[in-house]
């Protein structure tokens, strides 16, 4: 009923589980064990679930030269996605997966976490049960974990055999993914080599056309806007920070205090200064920009509910057209939304993107509200539970390559595209008029591709969408598309060696780490909403300042710091 | 209960006897049994568990891999900064919920039992309870959305009523969090923790009434002289259980209604920190250490509170 007791039964169940399993594990072993010996080396738990693995007693006996031909065999693999959000449709069902069932043999079986991830991979972790493939954010502490614990397979010597990751995926940024031991054991999601994010300012084009229209580029433009919508639209939220405690607001409103500012760094709590991280508690400019918020906030310019407030809540303004200025780390997610709603009972109404506000005198091209790295979101690894990882390799080279990205995107040839052709060596699809004339459907239909893409591979998909949408016309363009093409995608930063610079959790500075959040958290809180002057920012920072020093911050930046500069090695920038 | 547990006790002090005794009831002690077995097994088998808070747990290497180390988690959380705090926010908060939440449904049961209307009395009874049933989740959003400043209906009504003149955050503001807390509890426990209080009245013999009305005592007197009295044992052995879970603030209520870390001050209790610091941070034994420590103080506040009741004559055991 309580928390406690739920814990305690999530404990036991787990300590049970690992006994059962055990006895299981035992079992297997005596059914199986016909000739081979009962060793628990390779995955006798897994090998049960694959097809056809004949070869399995001997794994890696086929010789190196031999690569695996996908298609040449049927290929089974179980996928779990560490996310509790994560549900993917049924693979095969779509016409996207089914064509990959048909032509290349592989069938993915699909391991829900039952919006409970974290159990679920502990349960699998413990019992010894894992899948073949799992995707994780980037750095989780379970990648960690199942790493130094020998559950993964590093991939180095196959990349050399298959075309795709080799191509697309460039010697520096595999070199950043490597993990201690100087292996490589993961593959990276929507990887790109230009700017991409949805970070910044949004305005609702309807208000700011009945106020006239006035100029809207600096952090003073935009205290005086919101005063004169306070005073005009009492109703309505003047600018709205979407959920505090993630930054949003706060975070776009620090880039708008110094040039080429990264807010990666606040959220990463710490300030890269003359080769060291230092205290972001003490960075002239996070204070800079949480005293101009805490005035906003003291005059009722910004959400005041903006600790305590839902999404549902955020979400519900918007699409009511609520908001004057809405600047998020994903701005456009409520906004296209909110723009189809708005713009469809009045042509005038919606939002749209504006260039990003910075403080008088400072240059506005270099200014960034969001950043974005060559690495991408997050990446796919392989166990060593698999039967043969090359196979399980070979499948995911393949999928990140530009025929398994175009039938995820756009469907299997004949839907949306005919043929490819090739473009600077790029099989690059032809696309036929559906494109245009079925968006409903293509978007149906990406609806669904989304939760396969794992290794999606955005260096190509982006150049093809973009350089065929730049041959139609506007309207034919999406929201949400040109306002990544005019504005947003020109103004994101990019923040690739500052990856990674998270300590493992229950590692010595993780725990320090889990400290500092903590004081983090309510520091901000305070420093917004507790505050009657610049003086009492100041005051509340330096307390904060001292509590973290008093909780072992210092160990956690100087453990940034080294990250951070073996990044800049692995990316041959220093 | 008196009678049952001075039985009892005769059969014990009976020594020897005892062996043969069970031996006699053979197919009886085969009935219980299963009852044994079933809380063995899911009771005290799993216990070995709060081992894990002596230990560096670690989900991989598995239990008996993990090295020992002790007091170590048990230090580092009485030597936490938070450790004061964390402790005076889960006495106050269970505190308030004892010393109002407990009694609240024993005054909805009487003033229940005086409403002469049946259909009425059923319809408030089933209405008061429904809350219960809802899970805190959707509780927490609809008082998250009627606090709120935009459109917040207690902000408009405040307004309207010119209590005050700006909407006030008040999910944002430390000194009404407890008690937008307790009210909450209230509302949403008051009904279903009344039935039994209410079975219990239904149980008490009406002829007293009539005997007091023929003495001419009035409505209260009986309320307080017949009706209380009658359902005393009940209300004991509920506040007994209420007390042997003093430590236990309240969990997905606090998560919920706190978000806004200005709150974390007042709102932080033993299981919201265990939460946040261990688990989410996968560090199970510290979060098992001060899950052990809560159930050692628990278990001592349950045994006192027992011993007191037995003086009264009405205790758990």
């Amino acid at each position: 009923m309580t928390g406690m007791s739920k814990k305690k039964a999530m404990l036991t169940t787990a300590a049970a589980l690992l006994t059962l399993t055990t006895v299981l594990a035992g079992c297997g072993g005596g059914n199986s064990g016909n000739s081979s010996s009962p060793s628990s080396t390779s995955s006798s738990s897994s090998a049960s679930g694959s097809t056809e693995t004949p070869s399995n007693g001997e794994a890696p006996a086929t010789p190196v030269s031999d690569i695996f031909e996908l298609g040449s065999e049927p290929l089974n693999l179980k996928f779990y996605a560490h996310y509790d959000w994560f549900s993917m449709a049924p693979w095969g069902q779509d016409i996207s997966s089914k064509w990959i069932k048909d032509n290349k043999k592989v069938n993915i079986e699909y391991i829900p976490s039952g919006n409970n991830a974290q159990q679920k991979l502990n349960t699998m972790l413990a019992g010894k049960d894992l899948p073949d493939l799992i995707w994780f954010n980037r750095g989780a502490a379970e990648f960690e974990m199942m790493r130094k614990n020998d559950m993964l397979a590093p991939i180095d010597d196959y990349i050399d055999k298959y075309p795709n990751m080799k191509k697309w995926v460039p010697e520096e940024l595999r070199n950043m993914l490597r993990s201690e031991d100087g292996k490589l054991y993961q593959f990276p999601n929507w990887y790109t080599n230009k700017p991409v994010g949805n970070a910044g300012w949004i305005i609702n084009k309807k208000i700011y056309k009945e106020l006239g229209s006035p100029k809207l580029e600096t952090t003073e433009d935009l205290y005086s806007y919101a005063k004169l919508v306070k005073e005009k639209y009492p109703g309505v939220t003047p600018i709205e920070s979407d959920l505090a405690i993630d930054g949003q607001l706060l975070d776009v409103l620090y880039s708008a205090f110094e040039e080429n500012a990264l807010n990666r760094w606040v959220g990463d709590r710490a300030r890269p200064k003359d080769g060291v991280m230092t205290s972001i508690f003490n960075d002239p400019t996070y204070r800079e920009s949480m005293k101009f918020a805490a005035q906003l906030y003291r005059e009722k310019l910004m959400t005041q509910d903006a600790f305590s407030q839902t999404r549902d809540q955020v979400k519900e303004k918007i699409l009511n057209g609520e908001v004057a200025v809405y600047a998020s780390i994903n701005a456009t997610e409520f906004a296209r939304e909110g723009q189809a709603l708005l713009s469809a009972q009045d042509p005038e109404a919606g939002y749209e993107m504006i260039w990003p506000i910075a403080k008088p005198g400072l240059d506005r091209n270099k200014i960034f509200p969001g950043t974005y790295t060559y690495l991408g979101w997050n990446i796919i690894t392989i166990t060593k539970s698999t039967p043969d990882p090359e196979k399980a390799f070979a499948f995911l080279d393949w999928f990140t390559g530009p025929e398994a990205q175009s039938v995820l995107m756009w469907g299997p040839p004949g839907e949306f595209w005919d043929e490819f052709k090739d473009v600077d060596g790029v099989p690059t699809p032809v696309f036929n008029e559906n494109y245009v004339k079925k968006q409903k459907e293509l978007v149906d239909l990406q609806a669904i591709t989304t939760w396969y893409t794992w290794n999606g591979n955005a260096v190509f998909t982006d150049k093809t969408k973009g350089d065929y949408e730049s041959t139609l016309p506007e309207q034919d363009r999406n929201w949400e598309t040109s306002q990544q093409y005019n504005i947003a995608w020109r103004t994101q930063g990019e923040a690739t060696e500052f990856v990674n610079l998270e300590p493992a959790k229950d590692s010595d500075e993780g725990i320090k780490q889990t400290a500092v959040e903590d004081i983090w958290d309510k520091s901000r809180a305070e420093a917004l909403m507790n505050t009657k002057s610049d003086a009492d920012v100041d005051r509340i920072l330096d307390k904060a300042h001292e509590d973290a020093m008093k909780v072992g911050y210092q160990d956690v930046l100087d453990f940034k710091t080294k990250k951070w500069h073996e990044n800049r090695k692995a990316m041959g920038r220093e | 209960m008196t009678q049952l547990t001075i039985q009892t006790k005769k059969n014990s002090s009976a020594g020897a006897g005892i062996v043969i005794r069970i031996i006699r009831q053979w197919q009886m002690q085969l009935m219980v049994l299963p009852a044994l077995a079933l809380i063995f097994v899911f009771n005290y088998l799993p216990m070995y568990g709060v081992l894990t808070a002596f230990k560096d747990y670690n989900l991989i290497k598995g239990f008996n891999a993990s090295p020992w180390v002790g007091f170590k988690h048990f230090e580092a959380f009485f030597e936490s900064p938070d450790f004061l705090k964390v402790m005076r926010n889960t006495l106050v908060i269970s505190g308030l919920k004892f010393f109002i939440g407990f009694p609240a449904p024993i005054v909805l049961a009487l003033m229940l039992n005086e409403v002469r209307h049946r259909f009425f009395k059923r319809f408030v009874q089933s209405v008061s309870y429904l809350p219960y049933f809802i899970s805190w989740v959707i509780v927490a959003g609809f008082i998250s959305s009627m606090l709120s400043i935009d459109n917040g209906s207690v902000n408009i009504l405040l307004q309207k009523l010119k209590l005050i003149d700006e909407p006030l955050s008040f999910l944002s503001m430390p000194q009404y969090f407890w008690t937008i807390l307790i009210t909450a509890n209230i509302w949403k426990d008051i009904g279903f923790n009344s039935i039994v209080f209410l079975a219990a009245i239904a149980g008490i013999d009406q002829t007293m009434y009539e005997a007091a009305e023929v003495d001419g005592a009035s409505k209260f007197k009986q309320m307080f002289l017949i009706t209380l009295p009658s359902i005393m044992p009940v209300v004991i052995i509920f506040m007994i259980l209420a007390i042997g879970n003093l430590l236990n603030a309240g969990f997905e209520d606090i998560l919920l209604l706190a978000k806004n870390p200005i709150l974390w001050n007042v709102s932080d209790v033993l299981d919201t920190y265990v939460f946040r610091i261990g688990i989410e941070n996968l560090r199970y034994s510290f979060a098992t250490a001060i899950g052990l420590f809560r159930a050692v103080i628990s278990v001592a506040l349950l045994v006192f509170a027992n011993l007191i009741a037995r003086r009264y004559g009405s205790s758990l055991w």
